[in-house]
């Protein structure tokens, strides 16, 4: 390039032409625009709230709610605060998705390997529900579920019973409560410390067949430890537990474990609904394995089973993984749902009552997207940490 | 000399399995799989015909008002057809009908013309009035601009608005999903934390959660004394929600184009957007097709979130119906069954169209 | 390009409209149109028909306030409202008056910048059970599920209720009455709680009516009235004496048959109401017939009541205090003169 050249392009004329110039001018015009922007509807929210006597800020949180909720994990009352109110609706928002995400996975997993049935009857059902669940809106799934299938349970007096111990009906279903008395902890505790043996075991054995091929019976032993443990604690603390059975007392059942309707409804239709997305999903992922590596696999000896869980399912998960973390975050943004059907989750007790009687739209809306936004963002993380640990190590 | 003689090609054996091969071979092939197929057969013999006997046979068809649904053994379709105006068209007035008929076959028209118009036409019409679509429909809706019959929003609704609600979101969320997802793969290190962000948030967050900030959080954010209409406050909701999903359709779109085709064009002497626009563009469209129109299959489906803030689509519309003092005592069944049909219908036959195209794209990228 | 711009601009055009801050009066005529803020669907009180009109005893203030200012009762803009979106609705000028069965509260009226017109109608919440349950009174239902359509006050009212009886409940609460139906009758509850106007839609839409009762017990005050802006003081005297005429009307006996009639041969006091004496349309800023055009083209208090409501609509209510004072109900409108 020639010094001629050279100095033009630096000349002031061309300064525009300069990409790194650009760029900052682009950037500081954005910068700039999105300053006003928030300026402007900031200062427009703070005018329009005084106007209309709107309070701001989050004092709320603290004072007395005054309203009943229908399921609460923790200890709430109409005394407690909104504060409380926003943990009771989390907390219940929580449940539904590990609920609900642990029944769509299997309900998934099971469609779409009903899908290579060599029934034909199988093959084609699995084809109806996914083509069925997937094409109708959730919101008119969560209604069938609740007003048309739960509502035409009987009353509580002509409950369904399995063996007088569980009860169902359409105040929902009524299981036993395990109550744990003095010593109970150190059997939860003895719980934990079989499943970390089991995580340490998997590590050695892994270990010892890489080092010397010498395979250790991991699935036998694990399933031993599970149980063993536990239970030889659950004896030699003389075992701490009564059961606490629901009992029919005046208008309703009393005592044991309640699992709402409106609970159940949700998460049917979430798990249906889900499923039928991750029933695709691993019906791609189990047809993106070539069936080259089943014959590979047969050449080389393996028997059936050993090669859906060595070569067939590894493969497929590559694919699976990142659909299925997309899914888990649909389910959990379509858990909002709840609202129809007055299952309290969060955005159903803090969007929905605790707005109309506060009307401080603003925080209540930012703090509930915000709660969305995390949970979503952690599952993201959980999955793709997964995701790396099912990845294809390409060699280097 | 011995020549070596081929045989004369046979014909493939005939097929030889009747039915009842098929049927042992399909159904009954061991202990399993027919346990199987008889529990499925007899839960399917216990269901469908009292299924059948309600929806049909015991239904009752003709008539206008709820009396006419005398047999309370079947079905009261008289319910859905006394409504059908309203589920379809909402309260739009009845002689105005041909303004929102229109906008449903311009819509089909609009859609085709980038695939129907000769070459030269494609980009100097096509997507222009593919872009222009979402305003000068609701111009037209609307009556004002145009000298006709002012119609408010408040009167549109049933499943036309569910249809054009969904159709103008995804036509504008075309372009700004683009310059989002460029602007996520851009070097300038502020543009792309401000794309990622909302791109992040408009997927991170729930649409129920953003129909609410449209009806209850965003008036608030408007000079004193300006209005804004509802329904376009929705709409500006579904565009952002709908662009943060496409985005990410596009950023795969992206990643699946070849580098070669940067680096080729880039050697050509385009510039960035000549680059981005006649190269680059085309072939991600293409590419994503099928998962913008799974997106977009999603976006139609969450139209009927809208419920839950009071518009009037065909959910709702549906709900309005089961509490009119007239119409009282039940037909929700009804209601329900149809507002499903009609989004199944919709739903599949996109789906389905998405899997030819999938099809179609498959085989034109194998070597 | 060009092109492409106006027609954005002219979009935005078509949503965005400026309420302005004159006299919303003005406005109205200048609009020809009355925008009134009424409820998504209440068997009643506002609901549409298969045709898509508007009827019931908060639309009729509607059709009167746009009679009366406009000289035509269809002139009206319903805009459909969610609950939490009707003040901001109201506030920032979107409707002239809002008439969806609101609760005066002292907070509502003093601190949102809204004013109360009146009541057109006296409300209050209370429980509907079911006759096998063989309760007589509310105070027999410690323990009991209660089905809640989800409101503004009906929750608070029913944990204070149960919390002073020292009773405990279940509180499953609902979106809209024809969930909460359907909640109901599906045993999910044993007892509904909404306010009694609309207990009395939820029972007519049983599917067995008869199987069902409502309780004696009334266990909050729900005057329900329209609403304007504060600081209008001229509109908000069109609201409240618009609400009066049909009230008034009924004491009077003047209705929509007879009214052409009462004009020329009624009593002092009747004409006085229709305006063929006295001025007192021009003292609201309005045409000397305004009160005539209410009832004739929307009727008395009465007639909206029974058209409505009433024993000439499936709802059945009865008038109990929605009753004239002389009647033994609490309808006492100040006189016009």
């Amino acid at each position: 390039m020639s010094e001629e050249i050279r100095a033009k392009a630096s000349s002031a004329g061309s300064m525009l032409n300069n990409p790194r110039v650009r760029a900052i001018l682009y950037q500081a015009l954005l910068l700039f625009g999105l300053g006003y922007f928030f300026y402007s509807i900031v200062s427009n929210a703070l005018n329009n709230m005084e106007a209309r006597g709107i309070k701001s800020g989050f004092d709320f949180l603290f004072t007395a709610s005054g309203f009943d909720i229908l399921m609460t994990l923790v200890p709430y009352s109409a005394t407690s605060t909104y504060g409380m109110t926003f943990v009771v609706g989390l907390l219940n928002t929580i449940l539904v998705s590990i609920v609900g995400i642990f029944f769509a996975t299997v309900l998934g997993f099971l469609i779409g390997v009903a899908y290579f049935s060599n029934n034909w009857l199988i093959k084609r059902l699995s084809v109806v529900y996914v083509e069925t669940f997937r094409n109708i809106p959730l919101l008119l799934q969560v209604f069938f579920w609740y007003f048309a299938v739960l509502a035409s349970l009987p009353s509580a007096r002509e409950s369904l019973s399995l063996g007088e111990v569980i009860f169902l009906n359409v105040r929902g279903l009524y299981l036993p409560d395990l109550v744990g008395g003095a010593g109970s902890s150190i059997v939860y505790g003895s719980i934990v410390v079989a499943i970390a043996a089991i995580v340490f075991l998997k590590k050695w054995a892994k270990k010892r067949q890489d080092d010397t091929g010498e395979q250790f019976p991991v699935a036998l032993t694990s399933l031993g430890i599970l149980l063993g443990l536990p239970l030889i604690t659950l004896f030699i603390m003389g075992v701490p537990f009564t059961w606490d059975f629901p009992e029919l007392k005046g208008f309703n059942f009393r005592g044991g474990i309640t699992v709402i309707p409106e609970l159940m409804a949700l998460t049917i239709a979430l798990s249906v609904y889900t499923g039928a997305f991750i029933a695709e999903a691993v019906r791609a992922g189990v047809q993106s394995v070539p069936h080259g590596q089943t014959e590979a696999a047969r050449s080389i000896g393996l028997r059936e089973n050993r090669i859906m869980s060595l070569i067939i399912v590894p493969q497929a998960m590559r694919v699976i993984v990142p659909l299925l973390n997309s899914e888990y975050q649909s389910l959990v943004k379509n858990s909002t749902l709840a609202t129809a059907i007055g299952y309290p989750d969060l955005f159903t007790v803090f969007v929905g009552t605790s707005l109309n009687q506060t009307g401080q739209a603003i925080e209540i809306v930012f703090m509930t997207m915000a709660v969305y936004f995390v949970i979503n963002m952690t599952i993201s993380f959980l999955m793709n940490r997964f995701n790396a640990s099912v990845a294809l190590v390409e060699r280097k | 000399m011995r020549v070596f003689k081929p045989q004369e090609a046979q014909p493939a054996p005939e097929e030889t399995m009747g039915v009842a091969a098929w049927i042992r071979a399909n159904l009954f092939s061991n202990v399993p799989n027919s346990i199987a197929t008889i529990v499925i057969l007899g839960l399917l013999a216990s269901v469908l015909p009292g299924l059948i006997d309600w929806l049909f046979i015991q239904a009752n068809w003709s008539g206008n008002t709820q009396a006419d649904c005398t047999n309370d053994n079947g079905a009261c379709w008289v319910f859905v057809s006394a409504w059908m105006q309203q589920f379809l068209y909402g309260s739009y007035p009845t002689e105005e009908l041909w303004r929102v008929n229109t906008g449903l076959v311009a819509l089909i028209l609009v859609i085709a013309a980038p695939y129907a118009l000769p070459k030269h036409l494609r980009n100097t019409v096509g997507v222009p009035l593919f872009l222009a679509y979402p305003f000068i429909c609701a111009a037209l809706l609307d009556g004002r601009l145009f000298g006709l019959e002012f119609v408010s929003t408040d009167y549109w609704g049933g499943f036309s608005l569910n249809i054009f609600l969904a159709a103008a979101s995804i036509i504008i969320a075309f372009p700004l999903s683009f310059l989002w997802a460029l602007g996520r793969r851009s070097d300038m290190p502020f543009i792309r934390s401000v794309c990622v962000v909302l791109i992040e948030f408009f997927r991170g967050v729930p649409v129920l959660a953003l129909f609410f900030m449209g009806s209850v959080m965003l008036p608030l954010f408007f000079p004193e004394g300006t209005n804004v209409d509802k329904l376009l406050r929705v709409w500006i909701v579904l565009i952002l929600f709908m662009s943060g999903y496409m985005a990410e359709v596009f950023r795969g779109g992206f990643q699946a184009i070849p580098q070669g085709q940067y680096e080729a064009a880039d050697s050509l002497g385009l510039s960035y957007w000549q680059k981005t626009l006649l190269i680059i563009f085309p072939q991600v469209i293409k590419v994503s097709m099928p998962n913008i129109l799974a997106t977009f299959i999603m976006l139609f489906k969450n139209t009927t979130f809208l419920l839950i803030i009071g518009i009037f689509e065909l959910l709702s519309t549906t709900q309005t119906a089961l509490t009119n003092s007239n119409w009282l005592g039940g037909h929700a069944p009804e209601g329900y069954i149809f507002v499903a049909v009609v989004f199944w219908v919709c739903c599949f036959g996109m789906s389905m169209i998405s899997a030819n195209i999938e099809k179609k794209l498959d085989t034109s990228h194998r070597n | 390009m060009l092109k492409f711009s106006s027609l954005v601009a002219a979009g935005l055009a078509v949503g965005l409209s400026f309420g302005a801050n004159a006299g919303t009066l003005e406005d109205v005529k200048k609009r020809g149109m009355l925008s009134c803020g009424v409820s998504t669907g209440l068997a009643g009180f506002s609901q549409k028909d298969e045709k898509g009109e508007w009827s019931g005893l908060d639309v009729d203030v509607c059709k009167a306030v746009a009679a009366a200012v406009l000289g035509d009762a269809s002139k009206v803009q319903y805009k459909p409202l969610t609950a939490k979106e009707r003040f901001t609705a109201l506030q920032s000028g979107e409707i002239d008056i809002l008439s969806r069965n609101t609760t005066w509260t002292h907070t509502r009226d003093t601190s949102l910048g809204l004013n109360f017109a009146g009541v057109n109608y006296y409300d209050g919440q209370g429980f509907m059970v079911s006759k096998k349950l063989g309760v007589k009174s509310a105070l027999e239902l410690d323990g009991a599920a209660a089905c809640i359509q989800a409101g503004t006050t009906t929750e608070l009212n029913l944990a204070d209720y149960f919390r002073a009886n020292g009773m405990k409940y279940t509180a499953v609460t609902f979106d809209t009455s024809d969930q909460t139906r359907a909640g109901f009758e599906s045993g999910r509850c044993d007892v509904l709680t909404s306010d009694q106007s609309q207990l009395y839609a939820i029972r007519i839409g049983l599917k067995d009516p008869d199987s069902a009762m409502v309780l004696p017990e009334v266990i909050s005050k729900e005057p329900l009235g329209p609403v304007v802006r504060q600081g209008d003081d001229e509109w908000f005297n069109i609201a409240k004496w618009s609400l009066v005429a049909m009230i008034e009307a009924e004491f009077l006996g003047v209705d929509s048959a007879n009214a052409a009639d009462m004009k020329d041969n009624g009593k002092p006091a009747q004409k006085r109401l229709l305006g063929t004496e006295g001025d007192a349309g021009e003292k609201l800023g309005l045409s000397a017939d305004w009160a005539y055009n209410i009832v004739s083209q929307v009727g008395n208090y009465g007639e909206s009541f029974e058209r409505n409501v009433g024993m000439g609509s499936p709802l059945k209510i009865a008038r109990g205090i929605n009753e004239q004072w002389n009647k033994g109900g609490f309808l006492y409108s100040p006189p016009i003169r």
